[in-house]
């Protein structure tokens, strides 16, 4: 870490930057594809600094283009498809034109890189020994570099292939290539948003720490503010490939002064939003890229929008200390109040029985010939839901929560148990990829006709009925002439659901409906669902891994572990006061802005090999001899126990949490 | 159902931008035929090659089984354009009824293939399991058959006849569209779309006709029109072992054969009826190219 620093020519440049040259930075960065015929004006004047051993998180949604900047900074671009404007520099390098030469030299000494998905950025037919070898230079730096992003047991590993490890270790992998040989600076694009909430915990930590011990700085791309609150000493906002805003996390958190930035944080659902409204969401799309608007690029969904901001780009201005914002009215705009959404209107306890399902198991069977192992997903779920009752299923990968949403919903069959409508009428399901679950050479309209079924309606009730669908879910009659593919995802979404609802189903399963989109969108789906199961009573159980989505839909939440429910009550308690230690843990890994991550050991179990006992003893601080000995089942708390029976907590545990130990009682 | 004002909101200011699109209401292909030349030119060159074959034997100069002149008159000569072959008959006329023959010779295999292989390969996809397992193995048996030699073993049981031959061909052609369609609906049922199709209340005949069958269509045409010139060779082969139609009907593999002999003093009497050939099939798998191309643009 010595050296280039003084040979930096930039001490003065704008930013806040400290007293020692920037390790990167971009100057007026222009990024230009060629795409399908089209330019894509990818990046449109990005000016940014990265000091030594500092992290900036780059924020943006999909399409702003902040992957485009971490490849900048690699080199990574296509040449002959790519137009690269402005100055890129590294370690003191002018490098906006460089050679693929002299990029692949400044990579090797000044840079490492980890991204989205390791099982694609590790070599599939190599054992992970010789890779991070390769990148090492022996084997015994290799272990050294696995040790130091906590691989236990590192030397054992080194023969594995990286289809034996599971997503936390293979990120962990990456992570040793990538500070091999100590980099100045490292790219990390969206590095845990394939993990599941306990393991992205860890990483963030593991992030951090490897910043603070071997000193370098790191680009940490995302689209959530939340994790990049828990990682970032600076936070970038990118939109429309323009930088909005830019200052310390903690100013950005807490005073955002842009429209955008301040319209993402409030959109962001944390454990504490108001759940008895809808959530705050912004309204509209991002911009074009291959038209950008001429004014600011936020300007069509700016609710402070004045002629100005239409006719020319806003400059960066410091408004503050370390605090950059690019927006005309930005001296103007430093207190930005909600507008306050009417609440949900209030309604009646529900009552009934939507569906009752009953000591479902499902073993699927994995592998070939002698290598044939059972895979336990469903170790026997009871589970009831109200007609107009939304119950959240909240799990880690592998817990058998969309098992358990395809078992209820028909599409497989249970080994044994059973699955109970209290209401006529087929269960519908909304899927996380709403645009695969529309078939792509049928129009919108001919899908949502499908629900109809050959209930003898006339080719113009048909047509009414379907336009009354869409109107419900906010879409203009029109598309019912359109293809999926024609429309946005959020769109698709809508018409997925649209389609669910066309004739009110007895219960909606929704697997993960939100998580492939922005975080604006997403809650504009939510809100949507929350305001379609108030009209029409209808049931819901929504599979997520994100807590905070759970306690904004739902009204009870049951924590899926290894195929079973391990807690059940109502979201509130369940939420305010988890009472098995995995709960616990999942709500203590939630990253959201200000609180301390505390992360749980260990990766979520196998439903390959379960355990004897209970099947998070291996990974709970309060575990003893009796939970890896017999298994806990689904009890009430005594102390519930007496309420009505939609406010009985359950849970399967022999130490539940004390409601004094608070949030974290099962961190480490 | 009035959903409240800041969801209409943005469901119109998103909606602007697919508003702008105003090819929405036509269907895809066609949309996509219309971006496309590549598929324009393919589709025109195999109408073209329909349209001479179905006008072409009224161009046809002379009677293609009657002597018009004297034998073995070189192109130009004696008013034969092509020449005329060992009897003086005109070789242009042969040629024209020929491509006839053997282009809706091909296009009938083709379609018979098609339709069975397509049905077959669907339900063998849509079903798994069990039913999958029978009908594959049904396929591959037909697969193993020789062509050429079942061909044969008809036309010795049957008697020489085009009509044998060509449903020796279909007998053999059928299960390499089964094999295609049947990849291609396993790829698409493994999609969402067929799980929230059946949850939607499709029956299953709509799931494999609305939802799996228009996905594999690509793969079908594609495939059939690279097939045409593989067909017109295979059907011309046979002709030339003498396993197509008999002797005085033109049939172009049949009279490339049959005059060979003659091939050092007058050469065009098996030439022309080759060069038909070579132009049937280059024409159609030049078209097969194109749409493949076109296709996988889209």
């Amino acid at each position: 870490m010595t050296g280039m620093q003084g040979s930096i020519g930039l001490a003065d440049g704008p930013g806040p930057v400290g007293q020692v040259g920037p390790v990167a930075s971009v100057e007026d960065l222009r990024v230009t594809f060629r795409r399908g015929g089209r330019n894509v004006h990818a990046l449109r004047g990005v000016t940014l600094h990265i000091a030594p051993g500092e992290i900036v998180g780059l924020v943006g949604e999909s399409g702003s283009g902040k992957s485009v900047l971490g490849l900048s900074l690699l080199g990574l671009h296509p040449k002959a498809s790519t137009k690269i404007e402005g100055t890129v520099m590294v370690c003191g390098q002018e490098l906006t034109s460089g050679s693929a030469e002299e990029w692949r030299l400044v990579r090797r000494r000044y840079l490492g890189a980890v991204f989205q998905d390791p099982m694609t950025s590790l070599n599939p037919t190599m054992r992970i020994g010789r890779q991070v070898a390769e990148v090492a230079g022996n084997t015994d730096e290799a272990v050294r570099l696995l040790n130091a992003v906590g691989i236990a047991d590192a030397s054992a590993r080194l023969s594995s292939f990286p289809h034996e490890l599971s997503g936390g270790l293979r990120q962990r992998v990456m992570l040793a290539m990538a500070i091999a040989g100590t980099p100045r600076l490292v790219i990390a694009d969206e590095p845990t948003t394939a993990l599941d909430v306990t393991v992205q915990a860890q990483i963030l930590r593991l992030l951090r720490r490897l910043r603070d011990d071997l000193g370098m700085a790191m680009l940490f791309v995302t689209h959530d503010l939340g994790v990049a609150s828990q990682v970032a000493d600076r936070i970038a906002v990118l939109y429309g490939g323009r930088l909005m805003e830019v200052g310390e996390s903690a100013d950005i958190l807490e005073r955002a002064v842009h429209p955008y930035s301040n319209g993402l944080l409030r959109s962001r659902l944390t454990l504490l939003s108001g759940r008895d409204r809808p959530v705050v969401s912004l309204a509209g799309e991002p911009p074009d890229p291959t038209n950008p608007p001429e004014g600011c690029p936020f300007c069509a969904r700016c609710a402070f929008v004045e002629d100005l901001c239409r006719q020319s780009i806003p400059e960066p201005v410091e408004i503050r200390r370390h605090h950059q914002v690019a927006c005309a009215r930005a001296g103007s705009l430093t207190e930005i109040t909600d507008e306050a959404l009417a609440p949900w209107p209030q309604r009646a306890d529900p009552t009934g029985l939507a569906v009752l399902v009953h000591a479902v198991t499902k073993t699927f069977s994995v592998g070939r010939g002698r290598r044939r192992r059972p895979l336990h997903s469903l170790r026997g779920v009871d589970l009831e839901i109200a007609p107009g009752e939304v119950v959240a299923l909240v799990g880690e990968s592998g817990s058998g929560k969309s098992t358990l949403l395809r078992a209820i919903a028909g599409l497989l069959r249970v080994d044994s148990g059973s699955v109970e409508f209290g209401v006529p009428g087929d269960p519908q399901m909304v899927f996380q990829d709403a645009g695969a679950s529309l078939t792509p050479w049928l129009a919108v309209g001919a899908l949502i006709a499908e629900r109809f079924g050959s209930s003898g309606l006339s080719r113009a009730e048909r047509g009414q009925r379907v336009e009354h669908a869409l109107a419900s879910v906010g879409l203009p009659p029109e598309v019912r002439s359109a293809k999926p593919r024609q429309l946005s995802g959020g769109q698709r979404q809508r018409v997925a659901l649209a389609r669910a609802i066309a004739v009110v189903p007895p219960l909606l399963l929704c697997d993960e409906p939100t998580s492939a989109l922005d975080v604006s969108l997403a809650a504009t789906i939510l809100n949507l669902i929350g305001q379609l199961r108030r009209e029409l009573s209808m049931a819901v159980l929504f599979v997520t891994h994100d807590l905070a989505v759970a306690r904004i839909v739902a009204d009870r939440v049951a924590v899926m572990y290894l195929g079973r429910i391990v807690e059940i009550g109502p979201v509130d308690s369940v939420v305010g006061d988890p009472k098995h230690p995995y709960t616990a843990a999942l709500l203590a890994s939630v990253p959201d802005p200000g609180v301390e991550l505390k992360a749980v050991m260990g990766e979520p179990a196998s439903p390959l090999d379960i355990p004897i006992g209970c099947g998070f003893a291996s990974r709970c601080a309060s575990a003893d001899e009796l939970c890896h000995r017999s298994d806990p089942q689904l009890d009430a708390l005594s102390e519930s126990s007496d309420g009505p029976i939609r406010s009985i907590r359950r849970v399967a545990c022999f130490h539940p949490v004390r409601s004094d130990e608070a949030l974290g009682g099962g961190g480490g | 159902m009035v959903p409240n004002d800041s969801l209409v909101a943005s469901a119109e200011s998103r909606f602007r931008r697919f508003d702008a699109d105003s090819s929405v209401t036509r269907p895809v292909w066609i949309m996509s035929l219309q971006k496309n030349r590549r598929a324009w030119c393919a589709g025109g060159l195999l109408m073209l090659l329909t349209g001479i074959a179905l006008v072409g034997p009224l161009l046809a100069p002379h009677n293609p089984l009657l002597p018009a002149g004297g034998p073995f008159m070189s192109p130009g000569h004696g008013g034969f354009l092509l020449g005329s072959d060992s009897i003086g008959r005109d070789e242009l006329s042969r040629v024209l009824f020929g491509v006839r023959t053997s282009w809706f010779s091909a296009l009938g295999v083709i379609a018979s293939g098609v339709v069975v292989g397509a049905t077959i390969g669907l339900v063998a996809g849509a079903s798994g399991g069990r039913i999958d397992e029978v009908l594959m193995r049904l396929t591959d048996a037909f697969l193993a058959l020789p062509g050429p030699v079942l061909a044969i073993a008809v036309v010795a049981a049957l008697g020489p006849s085009l009509t044998h031959t060509l449903v020796a061909v279909s007998v053999v052609w059928w299960p390499f569209y089964a094999r295609i369609v049947r990849g291609e609906v396993r790829a698409l049922a493994a999609r969402p779309h067929l799980e929230a199709a059946r949850l939607a209340g499709a029956t299953r005949l709509a799931l494999m006709a609305r939802h799996l069958l228009p996905g594999a269509v690509p793969a079908i045409v594609v495939t059939a029109s690279l097939d045409v010139g593989n067909l017109i060779l295979t059907l011309s082969g046979l002709s030339f072992l003498g396993l197509g139609a008999p002797a005085p009907a033109p049939e172009l593999g049949a009279m490339a054969a049959r005059n060979l002999p003659y091939l050092l003093q007058s050469w065009w009497v098996s030439v022309m009826p080759a060069l038909a050939i070579f132009i049937l099939a280059f024409a159609s798998n030049t078209a097969g190219d194109l749409l493949r191309d076109s296709f996988r643009d889209t």
